[in-house]
């Protein structure tokens, strides 16, 4: 049974088990409702860190920021509904001002609302939808209200780590780590992103940062929403722009200030500069010039060579391929966090099978671990030496998942020679993983492979 | 030249520091008036990772003489002061210091210079020498690396360069007002250092810089903190520089940061001084205070209530052996008076088993015949009866020892006596008296029979006569021999029964010399017994007791001796506290202009 067949299977069987517990069942229930939905994907980060524009980009369209928990899905119409208890569920509208929507959530004040929803028509929400979580908010709300998490900083902080920490052993199966505001790195110069993009991985390969995400991208959250959501009007005063001598040009992008001055030698009125400098930040006027100069000289050129620069792309791949794909695994994992909260909340005497399913299933969740090593081992955070490392990542499942597959057999054997090649393979890892030649990482790595070679040999038997 | 009043408190206050083995803090002192004494002012610049510190340096001082990258770069505090010719050096130990690089750091093309390159592990800080004007007064400007980022060392070593520091420039971009980090972290600087001044960078690159600015302001006074702030931005500057464009070096925001530097740290270095002692004496004087005045307010309670508990401890435990040592009499008194009945009971109960037993004897046997037998029989059984009952005695004994020693108030290993019973008290009983034993000689035997036979006789031949038959005939001399016989029987069971009652007689005579001297024996042995443990506990309890009245008696002279002890401390006390508080108001007052005049 795979993961996400059984935690369908035991949560409808603590639905049983609690059905005379009013508190227990509405849970669970919403847990049954959730677990249908898409995965859900929290973007957390301190105040400031960038958290709306990210989630902004991600749709596609410029949202205005609402104060608190908001959740972003796919539905037919724009709609958001306002909930703050006691207060039954309310519609609110939604607004469009200045080209932003703006969520009209006037007569509720911040603190009173719980969250709001949000259903936004958008390709990206149908397959993650997204929660934009207030700055302050603790690691338990993020990692509890969310399957996966994108966390936001601006450069790894102590605070920042902290926070990771504090989600125990999720983040390293359902984190990805966003290097935001990229384009302020080193001061706003024409190759920020390229230098925010060796910071990440820098970071990716660091002994602190590694084990508490997936991935770690680089993105200028400004650049890609203005990219996304660019205006023709935009582009032709971009275009404007680059039409002046380089020489010129450069003189009055020094400074924000001197950008929105006066003597400015295009006829550009200081309230469209005001707005380009809004939506694009002075590093993003500096670009959007210098490349309609290199060529990208029409709007579709553009938009694409921008979002593919603000490192977009790689955080929409990164979302798709540890958090997309991997959505039963991760559903499996909030549904099996959310029994052991119930059966520790609520023991019960009916509920002793359970206990020791979830137990069980916690407990084989080596395919988690496996599914890390595999990522370690693809994107390089892990190596091995010579052709260990292929054969590490068969054995964890990169070729198949069943023996034959992971064993590299290229013919059918019996059930003896299967033992015996099994056990062979065993015994060669289990020198590994105690190698002293190996590092650390390695070790651990050969130690993931070994149990996974136990775990053939149980099922053989 | 008369020395500043500022040196006379610092001075005051080393001493203070001195004579309260406060060396810790003599140590930071020294090293403060060392600094003031220094005539150059080291300025910190201090923050957060990647918010332009460095760059803040090169652009005050118009070179890139410090590193600057868009990943962490400063790994090590870099002190730039003047030089007449450019020149580098590398601190690799705290003592070792040896001259790297000396090239000249003006030119280097890349971002990331020499000095950059050399920086090691086992590099503490880098030393710059430049020709700058702002220089030539002394001032030294220390770029630090990122407070907060994942390598502690880091921070580490930027607090320990703090404590040396004479002025802060903190740096916080534009791009973000202060977290509540940064703020902790200003906080900090403040304790160690009141000169603050914060610089808000890259107002370049940040439209919403003014918005930043005032919300900084907001958040400082929010916070208490009277901190001047200058929103610069060193990449304008240094354009400038290269330009010798007058408008935008003004525009970058740095002529007010130089002129403040210019004004309140290099010119006003000795109000800064005051400033600085006033907040160092002042931390050290309240350092000093707080465990005086901990000690007298805790004096009454805590250090009186040691002695007086020791003292009360030490009674408690006197009254406790008085009561145990009775208690202990009592036992052994009780357990030796049942012993000695027990063992009485016994003893008397064996005799009479044994003389029951010679009764049953002598009803059938002969004592002519078997008396030797019997009497060793009777020997060995009293041997065995005393035996048994002495080793009895001795075992109850033994038994009463240790449960006296269970009732002695303590345990020692030496409670048991080594020997308390007597020499062997089995002498010898008087030997058996052998009874009288009468035998039954044949005259006495004939005499017996012819006796007998004489009634017989005469019997039988008055009755024959009768009919006509002699006296002496037959018949009756067959009577007679008849009679005779019965008569001798008669007269040896008699004898027999004499000599069985004269034998009985006689052992139980024996038996009872034997039970007399023995029980005799046995009393004494156990009156022996209760002597030697009476005398051996009444040693021990006396031996202890003295212990215990000594250690009263001491502790009764520490409860005198702590009272003046303590009248005296707290005089002291009060006087060391009253001179710290006066030397406290010093301080404050060197302070106090000081800190007016820059709110």
């Amino acid at each position: 049974m795979t993961p996400h067949a059984a935690a369908w299977a035991m949560l409808n069987e603590a639905l049983a088990v609690y059905r005379d517990s009013p508190r227990a069942t509405a849970f669970l229930r919403a847990q049954l409702a959730r677990f249908g939905e898409p995965v859900r994907v929290a973007v957390a980060g301190a105040p400031g860190a960038g958290k709306s524009t990210v989630v902004n980009s991600l749709i596609g369209e410029e949202i205005a920021p609402v104060e608190g928990l908001v959740s972003y899905r796919d539905g037919p119409a724009p709609r958001a509904v306002v909930i703050a208890p006691p207060a039954p569920p309310q519609e609110v509208p939604i607004v469009r001002r200045d080209g932003r929507q703006r969520v009209d959530s006037g007569a509720w004040r911040s603190q009173q609302v719980e969250r709001v929803l949000v259903d936004w028509p958008a390709r990206s929400l149908r397959e993650t939808s997204l929660l934009d979580t207030p700055g302050g908010a603790s690691p338990e709300l993020v990692f509890g209200e969310a399957d996966a998490v994108v966390y936001l900083m601006r450069h790894m902080h102590d605070a920042d780590l902290r926070f990771l920490q504090a989600g125990g052993d999720r983040p390293s199966v359902s984190t990805v780590v966003v290097l935001s505001r990229a384009d302020e790195i080193g001061g706003g110069r024409i190759d920020a992103l390229s230098s925010a993009k060796q910071i990440a991985r820098r970071y990716r390969r660091d002994p602190q940062v590694q084990p508490l995400c997936q991935n770690v991208v680089a993105v200028a959250g400004l650049l890609a929403v203005a990219a996304r959501t660019l205006r023709d009007a935009e582009f032709d005063a971009v275009a404007a722009l680059a039409a002046l001598p380089r020489t010129d040009l450069e003189e009055h992008l020094l400074s924000a200030d001197r950008f929105v001055g006066h003597d400015f030698p295009v006829a550009l009125a200081p309230q469209v500069r005001q707005g380009l400098l809004e939506r694009f930040g002075i590093f993003g006027v500096r670009l959007t010039a210098t490349l309609v100069r290199q060529g990208f000289d029409t709007r579709t050129k553009l938009v694409g060579q921008l979002v593919q620069r603000s490192g977009l792309g790689e955080l929409r791949d990164a979302i798709g391929q540890n958090f997309t794909e991997r959505h039963e695994v991760l559903k499996a994992l909030s549904v099996w966090r959310a029994l052991e909260f119930v059966l520790r909340a609520e023991p019960r005497q009916g509920a002793r099978k359970l206990t020791a399913d979830l137990e069980r299933a916690l407990a084989s969740a080596h395919d988690l671990k496996e599914l890390r090593l595999l990522a370690a081992l693809q994107t390089g955070r892990t190596t091995l030496p010579g052709d260990l490392e292929a054969e590490a990542v068969r054995i964890v499942g990169g070729e198949g998942t069943d023996p034959v597959a992971r064993l590299g057999m290229d013919f059918e054997p019996d059930e003896r020679s299967l033992r015996l090649a099994v056990t062979d393979v065993l015994r060669r890892w289990q020198d590994q993983a105690v190698n002293p030649v190996l590092d650390t990482a390695q070790r651990a790595a050969a130690g993931v492979v070994v149990r996974s070679c136990e775990g053939m040999l149980t099922r053989l038997s | 030249m008369m020395a500043p009043p500022w040196l006379d408190v610092l001075d005051e206050t080393i001493k203070v520091c001195v004579t309260h083995n406060r060396h810790d803090l003599e140590l930071r002192l020294r090293e403060k008036r060392a600094r003031q004494l220094d005539p150059t002012v080291r300025v910190l610049v201090i923050g957060e990772a990647k918010q332009g510190k460095s760059q803040l340096v090169n652009a005050l001082i118009n070179a890139p003489v410090c590193a600057v990258g868009d990943d962490i770069t400063t790994t090590v505090p870099t002190f730039v002061r003047h030089a007449e010719t450019p020149s580098a050096a590398l601190v690799r130990s705290a003592s070792r210091r040896s001259a790297i690089a000396s090239s000249p750091t003006e030119r280097v093309p890349v971002p990331i210079d020499q000095v950059a390159q050399q920086v090691g592990h086992e590099v503490v800080r880098a030393e710059i020498g430049i020709p700058r004007a702002l220089l030539t007064t002394g001032l030294v400007l220390i770029d630090t690396p990122g407070v907060g980022d994942l390598r502690p060392a880091h921070t580490a070593s930027t607090f320990a360069v703090l404590v040396q520091a004479d002025a802060v420039l903190m740096v916080s971009d534009a791009t973000a007002e202060l977290t509540a980090t940064e703020l902790e972290l200003l906080r900090k600087v403040l304790e160690n250092c009141p000169n603050v001044t914060v610089v808000v960078t890259k107002i370049d690159i940040s439209p919403q810089w003014r918005q930043v600015v005032e919300r900084n302001r907001a958040l400082l006074a929010r916070a208490g903190i009277s901190a001047q702030l200058f929103p610069v931005s060193s990449a304008l500057r240094l354009r400038a520089a290269k330009s010798g464009d007058k408008g935008l070096n003004a525009e970058s925001g740095f002529p007010d940061l130089l002129a403040c530097l210019q004004r309140d740290v290099v010119a006003g270095s000795d109000r800064l001084a005051r400033r600085t002692v006033a907040a160092a004496a002042g931390s050290a004087i309240t350092q000093l205070v707080a465990p005086l005045r901990e000690e007298l307010s805790a004096q009454d309670s805590r250090r009186t209530a040691d002695t007086i508990g020791a003292l009360h401890e030490a009674q408690r435990r006197i009254d406790e052996l008085r009561r145990r040592s009775a208690r202990w009499q009592t036992v052994l008194a009780d357990e030796m008076a049942d012993l000695v009945s027990d063992i009485e009971y016994d003893l008397r109960d064996r005799t009479r088993t044994i003389l029951r037993e010679v009764d049953r004897t002598f009803e059938e046997a002969d004592p002519a015949t078997g008396w030797d037998a019997f009497e060793q029989w009777l020997e060995d059984n009293l041997t065995e009866a005393a035996t048994t009952n002495f080793s009895w005695l001795l075992d109850r004994a033994e038994w009463v020892a240790e449960k006296v020693a269970r009732s002695f108030p303590v345990h020692r290993d030496d409670l048991l006596p080594p020997e308390i019973f007597p020499d062997d008290v089995l002498d010898r009983v008087n030997k058996l008296d052998r009874p009288r034993i009468e035998s039954f000689s044949l005259p006495q035997k004939a005499f017996t029979g012819l006796r007998g036979s004489y009634g017989g006789v005469l019997m039988f031949g008055l009755v024959t006569s009768l009919a006509g038959m002699p006296l002496i005939n037959v018949i009756s001399l067959g009577a007679g021999a008849l009679f005779g016989g019965k008569s001798i029987k008669d007269e040896s069971d008699t004898r027999l029964k004499r000599r069985q009652a004269a034998a009985r007689a006689a052992a139980q005579r024996h038996v009872d010399d034997f039970f007399l001297k023995f029980s005799k024996d046995c009393r004494d042995a156990a009156r022996h017994v209760q002597r030697s443990l009476r005398n051996h506990f009444t040693t021990l309890a006396e031996e202890l007791q003295e212990t215990l009245l000594e250690s009263a008696r001491s502790a009764k002279r520490a409860v005198q001796d702590d009272q003046t002890e303590r009248e005296r401390r707290a005089r002291e006390i009060r006087s060391d506290l009253d001179a710290l508080v006066a030397l406290y108001k010093r301080a404050q007052a060197l302070g106090g202009p000081g800190l007016e005049l820059s709110a």
